[in-house]
């Protein structure tokens, strides 16, 4: 392992560690729990790889991908997260992205399943599958985002948050495992560079956007719209001097 | 190669997805009662001012264009080109507002109502979308070619676009004046009824 990785690594489990903290301070643990499982998933595995690397020469190598497994599999919760904050308030729109997403998940899920059981003896096989579950994960976030764009659905910055970190470490790390797959060991040490580095943004990106709460602003559905309550207003101003002429009347 | 490819292009297009999500603008939140007017305003244009079959083929019959090519002169016959190109092309462009007006209404109504239906959803967005992008398409036809180049194409679109406005006035009948209880008469005195 060679100084850059190191220092990737060392920055990263910092950041988690800041994550999780500012996280526990502000209660945002309770708001997006789904989120923290993962950073705290992660955090272990990354400490826990660090600290087997340093007494035993192959702990790395022997467990590095059955725990890329097991994070990978607990991202899938952060996307239930952003599928359920980014949607809350709309039932129409979290209804028809369900019923998409679960078609696309379905046939993706099937393929990977398939793909796992056959072979995941050799190095190259493993990345392969990790490419491929990355892929439905970064199909899952073009939905999620083709709707939000669709319903013109706003967004807080927490959850945006949420969607660009996850969505650019999903987007880079896809894409250098499908060229790894490609070239083969070639491409081993940027591939190695490319997945921190990335992740590295995700949590810079997380650490900034998720500080405090910032919740989705909560559609109004015309009842708190200006015009409505200048229009009420007005009748309200109307019918107080209607009733005071009624009464000056009925006086005389 | 061409795998590889592929899955470089899921990539990019998730990465141009967040570039857009990080530079947009805050969204309007409310399904505002300006919402509904505007709808309500456009489907009545669309109904009553640029769908009557009479008024199309006003615009677009040919034997206008037969009768000033072959009785009027080369001068008439220019200006009567450029403004009927300038008609069609107002038109056009009218009922591509119109219907971005009912679309942006559909969009902001149906996203609250968990009772939709994901085949009328995704029914209703690529009608919107299709026909969105032949009036766009129209658009550059008439510019370039002069309003006769694509009768069958105008056709088509104003029936495609009457047919939608006729799923969007169910949706908006709540709005029709005609269809509130008038004033009953049937009051006591002091305690007026509705």
């Amino acid at each position: 392992m060679n100084l850059l990785s190191l220092i990737l690594w060392w920055m990263g489990l910092a950041l988690e560690f800041v994550i999780l903290a500012r996280g526990l301070q502000t209660r945002l643990v309770a708001k997006y729990p789904y989120f923290y499982a993962y950073v705290f998933c992660v955090f272990g595995v990354s400490a826990g790889l660090y600290v087997g690397s340093r007494l035993s020469g192959d702990f790395y190598n022997r467990y590095y991908w059955p725990t890329q497994f097991v994070t990978l599999i607990m991202g899938c919760g952060v996307i239930l997260e952003i599928l359920q904050q980014a949607l809350e308030s709309y039932a129409g729109a979290k209804r028809f992205l369900r019923s998409v997403c679960l078609a696309v998940v379905t046939v993706a899920s099937i393929y990977v399943v398939v793909k796992i059981t056959s072979n995941l003896s050799n190095f190259e096989s493993s990345a392969a599958v990790e490419r491929d579950l990355r892929t439905v994960q970064a199909i899952f976030l073009a939905t999620v985002l083709a709707v939000v764009f669709y319903y013109r659905i706003s967004l807080g910055r927490n959850v945006k948050g949420l969607v660009i970190g996850f969505g650019t470490y999903v987007g880079i790390s896809m894409m250098s495992l499908a060229t790894f797959a490609a070239l083969g060991q070639h491409f081993q040490k940027a591939w190695g560079f490319l997945q921190s580095a990335s992740y590295l943004f995700a949590l810079a990106v997380w650490t900034v956007t998720l500080w405090s709460y910032a919740p989705n602003p909560v559609p109004g559905r015309g009842r708190s719209d200006p015009d409505y309550q200048q229009l009420s207003g007005q009748t309200r101003d109307k019918l107080e001097a209607l009733r005071n002429h009624f009464n000056r009347t009925a006086r005389q | 190669m061409i795998v590889l490819i592929l899955y470089l292009s899921i990539g990019v297009g998730l990465l141009a997805l967040l570039t857009v999500l990080a530079l947009r603008k805050h969204s309007p939140v409310e399904g505002s009662a300006h919402l509904f007017v505007e709808a309500r305003g456009s489907l009545l244009t669309l109904q009553q001012g640029l769908l009557p079959s009479d008024l199309i083929r006003r615009i677009f019959d040919r034997r206008d264009l037969e009768y000033v090519t072959g009785e009027m002169p080369a001068g008439i016959q220019r200006l009567f080109l450029a403004e009927r190109k300038q008609i069609s092309v107002q038109w056009v462009r009218r009922v591509r507002l119109e219907l971005r007006n009912l679309m942006h209404f559909h969009r902001g109504h149906s996203r609250f109502h968990g009772e939709i239906s994901v085949l009328t959803e995704l029914r209703l967005a690529s009608s919107f979308a299709a026909l969105l992008v032949a009036c766009r398409f129209l658009e550059t036809v008439f510019y370039f070619r002069g309003p006769y180049a694509a009768p069958s194409m105008v056709k088509a679109t104003a029936s495609a676009a009457a047919r939608l406005c006729a799923t969007s006035e169910k949706s908006m009948s709540f709005l029709n004046a005609a269809n509130l209880r008038p004033f009953a008469e049937d009051s006591k005195r002091g305690n007026a009824t509705i």
